[in-house]
């Protein structure tokens, strides 16, 4: 058994570091430029370098001594540009460099006649470099150039690519900073942050997520679990009807019902409920979260919603017990039915309800997304709501990593609740 | 074998043919595949001919006109009398919203959206599930280890959020809903493909495959695939609607469908206007849903039934 727990604990490490990577991949690789998705497109570069300089999104992804800066946009030298010996191709950068760090311009040439030197200038501390090119072998070739700017001098504001006694072609002008250390990657400062518990701060307000997530916990679960217990105990109540009359009218009439009550979309349940409930018959308050009283329309719609689906579930787990011997046993030694039901039936059948209970337990840590944005209840599914549609990167990040570990800690319990319950679970 | 596989198929085909539910819901997915293949025509067509499509058209003076059949009963003209007559008694038969717009050609748009999200997020999970869930349970070993590392991290993240996180860094539109949708749905598909080929993988006529020396991906696809496809089939029809609806949801908040008439806007849209007693834009939109809905749902349990009822318990 404990080799059991050590195991299954031992197990939770790779889903945990599943769950970093998968949400640093989903925000840091694929999701492009997190900084011009928040602070849209007509934003300065310098604010651009700002916004991921404080964010970390302007180290290399996961490893490397080189890094893109906003100073200098590539696209801009796309088509190939002809140099005559005497001109030279200015590279302006959009804001002055940083004078802490090194930098390097990479630029692909080919030269067109032979002898054509290639000379860069700038006011740096290496303050120019040339490459001269002795063949007019038509190829291209990458040259590089580093240089460390001086903060506030003449100058220093661009390079001047210039050629001499020779023509040649210029494309894909790219400027990169040095990176203090190799290691000093996003990924790395991910884990740093997450190390220190620190999940950022949003954007929109300027909070740090971990305050909202700790402020809207609470209003959250007094939403979502009386829905869940609540839910629970009439899905099982229901179930445990159908099993009873199992295949006889009542069960027909409520395997009907929990379809239809199922294929009811969510928004529908929701408006019409305020609507009518709420707005027409003035049942229930329509929006706000002022007493217990605020939450009794979001829970009754809560649970009708889930209904559906919960008895389903619940009269096929009780039905798969109810063919078993065991239950013929009791029937023949004359147990009443009301007494196979609940002394015999209910408590085997707990353990898959027991486990479907416990995996669900993370979930309601989230709330239910649409039910508190209709009803202002201040939890975290309104706030992933928001976050989500201003694309505010560290809320929704935020929450959805924590939920996933709840969810890998729920199921750890899940197991081990299973281990100790049922001793027929083999302990491999 | 082969023989014995197709009574399989076609048993089941007549135990759903057996019963008119299923027959009237079999009638109703036609339909709404028809009506998706007409909005899909209409739609090429505005597109060809480089017009403001006729759904989208703002028509301030016929804001909230109620639905009705008979708008205009007498009114005849143009030369075909009869069927100008026909069409000016039904026109705009389902109302309009607050911008003047047929509610009816909407909802058909907003049905090739829907059918579109349902087949294309389908074509996108269920081969990854398919792929992965054949894989591990065939290979096993360090194979299954990384495969079922991978579905149950993407399962542990909370799956709406996901899914919206997903298309909120691919960005707004349908290609997100798709993206969403598709990458974080193959999970139970997959699971219990696994499981399956993992019973398969001992029984006799795999061991003969693989005694003639057959390539192992011709046993998975060639001999194992097709014993556990209806697997594969009652997971469409169960997903299909489940797309839908999350796509529905998606549209509502804003981050889904842009520009064009999906059911989630259509309803975002009519529910500012319920409170102004506009009800039919809300009431179309909801009853198409349900129907769809519904429908999908049914035949989905009744495949089930007459394909793998041993399934019923394994997933909710």
């Amino acid at each position: 058994m404990t080799s059991f727990i050590i195991r299954r604990v031992l197990y939770m490490i790779p889903m945990v570091l599943g769950v970093i990577l998968i949400t640093f991949m989903l925000f840091n690789v694929v999701g492009g430029s997190p900084a011009s998705m928040a602070l849209g497109k007509n934003v300065s570069p310098q604010a651009l370098e700002e916004f991921d300089e404080q964010r970390g999104f302007n180290k290399p992804v996961i490893f490397g001594w080189w890094t893109t800066t906003r100073a200098f946009q590539e696209r801009d030298v796309q088509e190939p540009v002809l140099l005559v010996a005497g001109t030279n191709y200015p590279v302006q950068f959009l804001f002055p460099l940083r004078p802490d760090s090194r930098y390097r311009l990479r630029v692909e040439v080919r030269s067109k006649t032979a002898g054509a030197t290639v000379r860069f200038q700038t006011n740096a501390v290496i303050a120019a470099s040339s490459v001269l090119f002795h063949d007019d072998s038509q190829r291209w070739k990458w040259i590089e150039f580093q240089f460390k700017p001086i903060p506030r001098a003449p100058g220093a504001g661009s390079v001047l690519v210039s050629v001499e006694g020779g023509a040649l072609e210029l494309r894909n002008v790219r400027l990169e900073r040095r990176m203090p250390h190799c290691l000093d990657s996003q990924l790395v400062h991910y884990f740093k942050t997450l190390a220190c518990f620190d999940l950022g701060t949003s954007l929109s307000t300027n909070e740090k997520v971990t305050t909202m997530l700790k402020r809207g916990v609470l209003p959250s679960l007094a939403l979502s679990v009386p829905i869940f217990f609540g839910g629970l105990v009439l899905a099982v109540g229901l179930a445990l009807v159908c099993a009873y009359w199992r295949n006889r009218w009542p069960d027909r009439i409520f395997v009907f019902l929990a379809v239809a009550l199922m294929s009811v979309n969510y928004l529908v349940w929701i408006i019409f409920g305020q609507f009518f409930m709420a707005y027409k018959w003035h049942w229930f308050p329509i929006w706000g979260f002022e007493s217990w009283g605020y939450l009794l329309l979001p829970v009754t719609i809560g649970i009708l919603s889930g209904l559906g689906g919960n008895l389903r579930f619940y009269r096929t787990v009780i039905l798969d017990e109810i063919y078993k011997d065991y239950v013929r046993t009791a029937f023949a030694k004359g147990v009443s039915p009301a007494g196979v039901l609940f002394k015999h039936v209910l408590p085997n059948a707990m353990i898959p309800i027991v486990t479907n209970t416990v995996i669900a337990l993370p979930f309601l840590y989230t709330g239910n997304l649409l039910l508190e944005s209709f009803f202002g209840i201040p939890g975290l599914g309104g706030l992933s709501i928001n976050a989500i549609n201003s694309s505010d990167v560290d809320v929704v990040r935020g929450v959805v990593l924590v939920g996933a570990i709840l969810y890998v800690v729920a199921s750890l319990v899940t197991d081990l609740c299973y281990a100790l319950v049922d001793p027929r679970v083999k302990l491999r | 074998m082969e023989e014995h596989g197709q009574s399989l198929w076609r048993e089941a085909w007549r135990d759903l043919m057996h019963r008119r539910l299923i027959r009237v819901c079999l009638g109703i997915i036609a339909c709404f595949c028809l009506v998706a293949l007409y909005g899909e025509i209409v739609y090429r067509y505005y597109q060809f001919v480089d017009r403001t499509p006729s759904y989208s058209q703002v028509n301030l003076s016929e804001r909230y006109l109620p639905p009705s059949l008979l708008r205009h009963p007498f009114a005849t003209g143009g030369d075909n009398r009869l069927w100008s007559g026909v069409k000016a008694m039904a026109y705009r038969p389902l109302g309009t919203d607050n911008l003047g717009r047929d509610v009816l050609q909407r909802t058909i748009q907003g049905t090739r959206i829907a059918f579109l999200v349902g087949v294309v997020t389908s074509l996108i999970a269920i081969p990854i599930g398919v792929l992965l869930g054949c894989i591990s349970g065939y290979f096993g070993k360090w194979v299954d280890d990384g495969i079922v590392w991978l579905y149950s991290t993407v399962e542990s993240i909370p799956g709406l959020l996901f899914i919206l996180a997903i298309s909120m860094v691919v960005g707004k539109g349908i290609m997100g809903v798709y993206l969403g949708i598709g990458l974080t749905t193959w999970v139970g598909l997959c699971r219990l493909l696994r499981a399956e080929v993992m019973k398969h993988r001992d029984r006799a006529y795999v061991m003969a495959a693989r005694s003639l020396g057959y390539h192992p991906w011709r046993i998975i696809f060639r001999h194992i695939l097709p014993n556990v496809f209806h697997i594969v089939i009652i997971t469409f029809s169960i997903r299909f609607p489940a797309a839908i609806g999350t796509e529905v949801f998606m549209s509502f908040l804003g981050i889904g469908v842009q520009g064009e008439p999906s059911w989630g806007i259509m309803i975002g849209n009519a529910r500012l206007r319920l409170w102004q007693g506009v009800w039919w834009e809300m009431a179309a939109v909801s009853a198409v849903i349900l129907l769809v809905v519904l429908a999908f749902n049914l035949v989905g349990d009744a495949l089930r039934d007459a394909l793998d009822p041993r399934l019923r318990s394994k997933e909710s």
